[in-house]
C-alpha cells in the first residue's frame, strides 16, 4: 500500500533472521534504494513504474541482521535535497525505527537536525553502492537516520564492509579501524573552523556557542582551527556534483524503463521529449550545469578535481590536532525542506558539504546546538574511515546529554 | 594520384577481444546470438548497478598491447565518453581517454620499395562496445530495434601515428597487425565478421613538405582490400579538390563497397570524456606484467628467423609457415618427429593447406595430426612410396584412422624399387611403343616423358621414379 509518507508500505512486514542485532527493528529505506519487486522510483518521473530487480546490498544486509523492512519512503527527486522527502516523518510518526537514506549534500544529517533525530553519513567507500539509484557517485553515501546513535551504530555495523558487487570500494586499502567502538579516548578534543564561524548568522552563532558550551561542560576541549579554503567546498561540490549527475542521468532515456513521452517522430525527438518531461526545473538546472562543464568548460571541471584533492588533503591534516571537527548541521534561516532552486539548496546545505567532498564520516546529533525552539543539530566530522570512532563519541555524548537534561 | 602530392595516413582500429564474458558483467561475449539473449541488469544499465571490470578483458587487452610492442602504463583508468544514442544504454561509453592502457608501440612493415618501415602506434585503450541498432518497418511504420548482445563487449582501440604513406602501406600494416594479434590469442581480428573495424584518417600534402593538412576520416570498410581501395579513392578525391582550388574540409566519409566511392556522412559528434567514479583505477604490477609477457608465444618474426636458421627453410617457406600461430605450431610439431623440415613445409603448403581449406578445418583439430603426417613424410624420405601415392595416402589419412604405414600396406602403395622388376617393366614398355623409341633416337626429348609416363602407369603408379628413369635412360642409351 501507499501513504503520504511511504511509496510502498507493508506494516506487517516480518522481521529478518532471528537473533540478528536488528531483530525486531523496523527499517524503512528511501525509494531510491532498491528492494526487489518494490516500486523504486527515487522520487523521479524518469523511473516511473520501475520495480527493482534485485535487493541493494544494504537491504540484503539489513534483512540478514534481522530488521523488518516496512517500506520505502517518498523522497526528493533522485535524493537531491530534501524537498518532498518523508524519511524524517516516517521516524517521527513512529512508523519505523531506522531509515536508510542517501546523503549527497548532507540530507541525512540535515533531515535529522530538522526532526530532532540523529543522522549519519558514513565514510565514502565503507558502504556498498550496489542497488542505490545514485546521482553523484563520488560524493554520496548511503546514510541513515534514527532516534539515537546506538541504533545508528548497530545499523552501520550491519551494512558496512566490502561487497563484490561494488568494485569502487577501497577494499584492502582501508586502514585498520581508527579506534574500536567502546574504547575511544574520551572526552575527545574538538576543533571548530574559524572560516565557518564567519559564515554564521546571529541565531546560528547563539545556538552554536551554546552547543560548544555544552561540550566544554562535558570536558571536551574546543579550539579553533584554520581552513582558509572553507568557502570553496560549495563551488567544488556543485561543479563536480553537477558533472557526475549529468552522466548518471544519461541512463534515463525512456528506452528500457521509466517514463517515455508519447509522440515524437524519431528516436531523437522521443529522447528529447522523454528527458524534458522526466526532470524538474531544479534537476534540469543541475544537469545543464554539469553538461555545460562537460561540453564547454572541461578545464574548470579538471581544476575543480584538483582543488577537491587539495581540500581533502587539508581536511585530513586538521585531524592531527583534534579528534573531531564540529559544526552546526543546518542553517537557521534557510529551510532545506522547501529549497527548490540550486542556490537555495546549496545555501541550506552549506554546513554539511565538507564531508561529501572529502568523503569523511559525519553525524548530526540533536539537543546541543539550540536557540529557543530551534535545534540546528551538532555535526561531528571525523577522519576518513574513522566511522566507529565518531559513532562511539556520539553515543557517549548522547548519553551525557540525556543525563544533563 | 598526382605525383605532386604525398598522402599522410593514420589508422584507428577497433578490435574485439575474444574474452568469455563482456567487459563489465558476466554475460557471454557472443554478440551474434539471438537478440537480447546475452544481457543482464549491468549491461542494460538498470538503475542501481555498478560495472564489474573483467580481469580477462584486462589480460587479453594487455596481451594485445604487448604483441604490438607497446609500453603498458603503470596506471590507467576509465572515462565516460558522453553522447546520447539508443545504442548506448547509459548515455556514456566507458572508454579510456585520459589514461590509456598502453602507449608508444610499433610494427615494422616492409614498404613497397622492399625496405623496412617502422610504423608507430600512439596508444591503445580499452573500451566497451555499444548495442546494435536494427531499423525495420512494422507495416508502414519505421521502427528501431535495439539488440544489447553487443553492449559491453570488450574492445581495444589502436591508434597509429600518421606514419603510413600509401594504401599498400596501410594494407600491409593491417595484415601484420592482424597476424600479431591473432598470435597473441587476444582476438580473431576478422574484418568480415566485424571483430576488427578500421577507420582511416587521410590527408595529402605537397611531396617534400612535412606539414599536416586537413584530414578526412573514412569508415565502413569490411576488408583489408577495401581499406586500401577507400584510401586510394580518398587520396585522388582530395588531390582533385586541391587541383580544382577547393579546400579540403574536415569531415567523415563512408566507403560504399558496391559503388567503390566514399561519400560524406552526418557530422560526427565528439562527446566529452570525464573520469568514471565507479571503475577502479587500474594499477599494473611488475610481477603481473611479467606473467602476461610469459604468456605471449614466440612471435612471428622470431619464429620466421628460427625456421630459416634452425630448419633451413627458404625465406618464403619460413614466412608462410610462421604466418599463422596454429599453422606454425603444427609445422613445429611435425618437424619434431624427425622429418626433413623443408619436406614438411612443402607438403604442408602444397597439400595440407588446401585440404584444411576444403574441409574448413584448423590445423590443431585436423584428423591429420602432426604425428600421422610425419609418418607419411618419413616414408617419402625413405623412398618407400612416391609422391603420387603419397597424395592418395594423405587423403586416406584425413578420412580414416589408420597410420600412413598401414594405409600403404593395405592399399599396396609401396613403391617398387626392385631393379629386376623395373627392368622387365621397362623392356615391356619399350617393346610396346616402338615409334616413341624411334622418335627418342631422332632427338625428340619429349618422347622420354611419354615413355616414363607409360612405365609409371604400367606399375600402377608405384614405381620409384628415380630408379625407373635410371633404367629407362640406360636401356635407351
Amino acid at each position: 500500500m501507499q501513504s503520504e509518507v511511504f511509496h510502498h508500505f507493508d506494516p506487517s512486514a516480518s522481521s529478518g533472521e532471528n537473533g540478528g542485532p536488528l531483530y525486531g527493528r523496523r527499517a524503512a529505506v528511501q525509494s531510491g534504494i532498491c528492494v526487489r519487486g518494490w516500486p523504486t522510483e527515487a522520487g523521479s518521473r524518469a523511473l516511473k513504474g520501475f520495480k527493482a530487480i534485485e535487493d541493494a546490498s544494504v537491504v540484503e544486509r539489513m534483512r540478514r541482521a534481522g530488521a523488518a523492512l516496512v517500506g520505502n519512503t517518498r523522497t526528493s527527486e533522485l535524493g537531491f535535497g530534501l524537498y518532498g522527502d518523508c524519511s524524517g516523518k516516517a521516524l517521527a510518526e513512529g512508523l519505523a525505527d531506522i531509515v536508510l537514506m542517501t546523503d549527497t549534500l548532507g540530507e541525512a544529517r540535515v533531515a535529522a537536525a530538522l526532526a530532532g533525530l540523529c543522522g549519519f553519513k558514513p565514510s565514502w567507500g565503507r558502504i556498498s553502492r550496489f542497488g542505490l539509484i545514485g546521482l553523484v557517485p563520488s560524493m554520496e553515501s548511503c546514510g541513515m537516520m534514527a532516534g539515537n546513535p546506538g541504533d545508528i551504530r548497530v545499523g552501520f555495523e550491519a551494512i558496512e564492509g566490502i561487497d563484490d558487487r561494488d568494485p569502487s570500494m577501497p577494499g584492502s586499502n582501508v586502514p585498520p579501524r581508527v579506534n574500536e567502538s567502546g574504547t575511544p579516548a574520551l572526552p575527545p578534543s574538538a576543533g571548530i573552523v574559524t572560516q565557518c564561524l564567519e559564515t554564521l548568522d546571529s541565531v546560528e552563532r547563539v545556538a552554536f556557542s551554546r552547543g560548544l558550551s555544552r561540550l566544554r561542560l562535558l570536558g571536551i576541549p574546543v579550539r579553533e582551527v584554520k581552513f582558509e579554503d572553507f568557502d570553496l567546498f560549495r563551488t567544488i561540490h556543485q561543479v563536480i556534483g553537477s558533472v557526475e549527475a549529468s552522466s548518471s542521468c544519461g541512463k534515463y532515456d525512456g528506452v528500457r524503463f521509466g517514463h517515455r513521452a508519447s509522440g515524437g517522430g524519431n528516436w531523437n525527438e522521443m529522447y528529447l521529449r522523454s528527458r524534458s518531461e522526466s526532470f524538474s526545473p531544479l534537476l534540469k538546472t543541475f544537469l545543464f550545469q554539469g553538461a555545460w562543464f562537460q561540453f564547454e568548460n572541461y578545464e574548470a571541471f579538471e581544476k575543480a578535481c584538483r582543488i577537491r584533492a587539495r581540500l581533502a588533503d587539508e581536511s585530513r591534516k586538521l585531524f592531527s590536532g583534534v579528534d573531531v571537527l564540529v559544526f552546526p548541521a543546518r542553517r537557521a534561516a534557510n529551510h532545506a525542506a522547501s529549497a527548490q532552486t540550486l542556490d537555495r539548496i546549496y545555501d541550506a546545505f552549506s554546513l554539511t558539504l565538507l564531508s561529501n567532498v572529502t568523503g569523511q564520516p559525519s553525524i548530526s546529533l540533536p539537543g546541543f546546538v539550540t536557540a529557543g525552539e530551534e535545534d540546528l543539530g551538532l555535526q561531528i566530522v571525523g577522519p576518513l574511515f574513522g566511522d566507529e570512532r565518531i559513532l562511539s563519541i556520539s553515543e557517549w555524548l548522547f548519553r551525557k546529554g540525556e543525563e544533563a537534561r | 594520384m598526382s605525383m605532386d602530392f604525398e598522402p599522410v595516413i593514420g589508422l584507428e582500429i577497433h578490435v574485439q577481444l575474444n574474452c568469455e564474458t563482456k567487459m563489465f558483467c558476466s554475460c557471454p561475449n557472443r554478440p551474434g546470438d539471438d537478440p537480447n539473449r546475452n544481457t543482464c541488469p549491468i549491461c542494460l544499465w538498470m538503475p542501481g548497478n555498478l560495472p564489474l571490470f573483467s580481469r580477462e578483458a584486462l589480460e587479453k587487452a594487455t596481451l594485445a598491447c604487448l604483441a604490438l610492442h607497446c609500453e603498458i602504463q603503470k596506471e590507467s583508468a576509465f572515462d565516460q565518453k558522453v553522447y546520447y544514442y539508443p545504442d548506448l544504454p547509459k548515455g556514456y561509453q566507458l572508454s579510456q581517454f585520459h589514461k590509456p592502457l598502453a602507449r608508444n608501440g610499433w610494427l615494422e612493415i616492409i614498404g613497397e620499395n622492399g625496405a623496412p618501415n617502422r610504423i608507430r602506434i600512439q596508444k591503445i585503450h580499452m573500451e566497451e562496445d555499444v548495442a546494435r541498432l536494427v531499423h525495420e518497418y512494422e507495416g508502414r511504420h519505421p521502427v528501431s530495434l535495439v539488440d544489447f548482445n553487443r553492449a559491453g563487449v570488450p574492445l581495444v582501440e589502436i591508434v597509429t601515428e600518421p606514419d603510413l604513406r600509401s594504401p599498400s602501406d596501410a594494407m600491409e600494416f593491417l595484415r601484420l597487425l592482424r597476424m600479431q594479434l591473432r598470435y597473441s590469442g587476444s582476438s580473431d581480428c576478422s574484418m568480415e565478421q566485424g571483430t576488427m573495424r578500421v577507420d582511416a584518417n587521410v590527408s595529402i600534402r605537397p611531396r617534400g613538405t612535412d606539414v599536416f593538412h586537413t584530414k578526412v576520416e573514412v569508415k565502413n570498410m569490411n576488408s583489408i582490400r577495401n581499406v586500401g581501395d577507400a584510401i586510394a579513392y580518398e587520396i585522388s578525391r582530395q588531390a582533385d579538390c586541391v587541383k580544382a582550388g577547393e579546400p579540403v574540409v574536415l569531415h567523415t566519409r563512408l566507403w560504399d563497397p558496391d559503388k567503390r566511392v566514399t561519400s560524406p556522412m552526418r557530422a560526427k559528434f565528439e562527446g566529452p570524456c570525464v573520469p568514471d567514479p565507479s571503475v577502479p583505477l587500474i594499477v599494473i604490477e611488475d610481477e603481473w606484467l611479467e606473467t602476461m609477457k610469459s604468456r605471449l608465444p614466440e612471435m612471428p618474426a622470431h619464429r620466421e628467423e628460427r625456421f630459416v636458421n634452425a630448419y633451413g627453410l627458404s625465406r618464403d617457406e619460413a614466412v608462410l609457415m610462421s604466418s599463422d600461430r596454429e599453422l606454425s605450431e603444427y609445422f613445429d610439431s611435425v618437424v619434431r618427429f624427425d622429418v626433413s623440415p623443408r619436406l614438411a613445409a612443402q607438403w604442408i603448403s602444397a597439400q595440407l593447406l588446401p585440404l584444411f581449406k576444403e574441409h574448413d578445418e584448423n590445423p590443431a583439430d585436423s584428423p591429420v595430426t602432426p604425428e600421422r603426417l610425419a609418418g607419411l613424410l618419413a616414408m617419402i624420405e625413405r623412398e618407400e612410396i612416391n609422391a603420387n601415392s603419397a597424395r592418395e595416402v594423405l587423403k586416406k589419412l584425413r578420412d580414416g584412422r589408420s597410420s600412413a604405414q598401414q594405409i600403404v600396406d593395405e592399399c599396396g602403395y609401396r613403391q617398387v624399387s626392385e631393379s629386376a622388376e623395373l627392368d622387365a617393366l621397362v623392356d615391356r614398355v619399350l617393346e610396346e611403343n616402338p615409334s616413341a623409341v624411334e622418335n627418342f633416337h631422332k632427338g625428340a626429348a619429349k618422347a622420354m616423358g611419354f615413355l616414363m609416363g607409360r612405365a609409371m602407369q604400367a606399375s600402377g603408379g608405384k614405381a620409384n621414379p628415380r630408379l625407373l628413369k635410371e633404367i629407362m635412360t640406360k636401356k635407351l642409351g
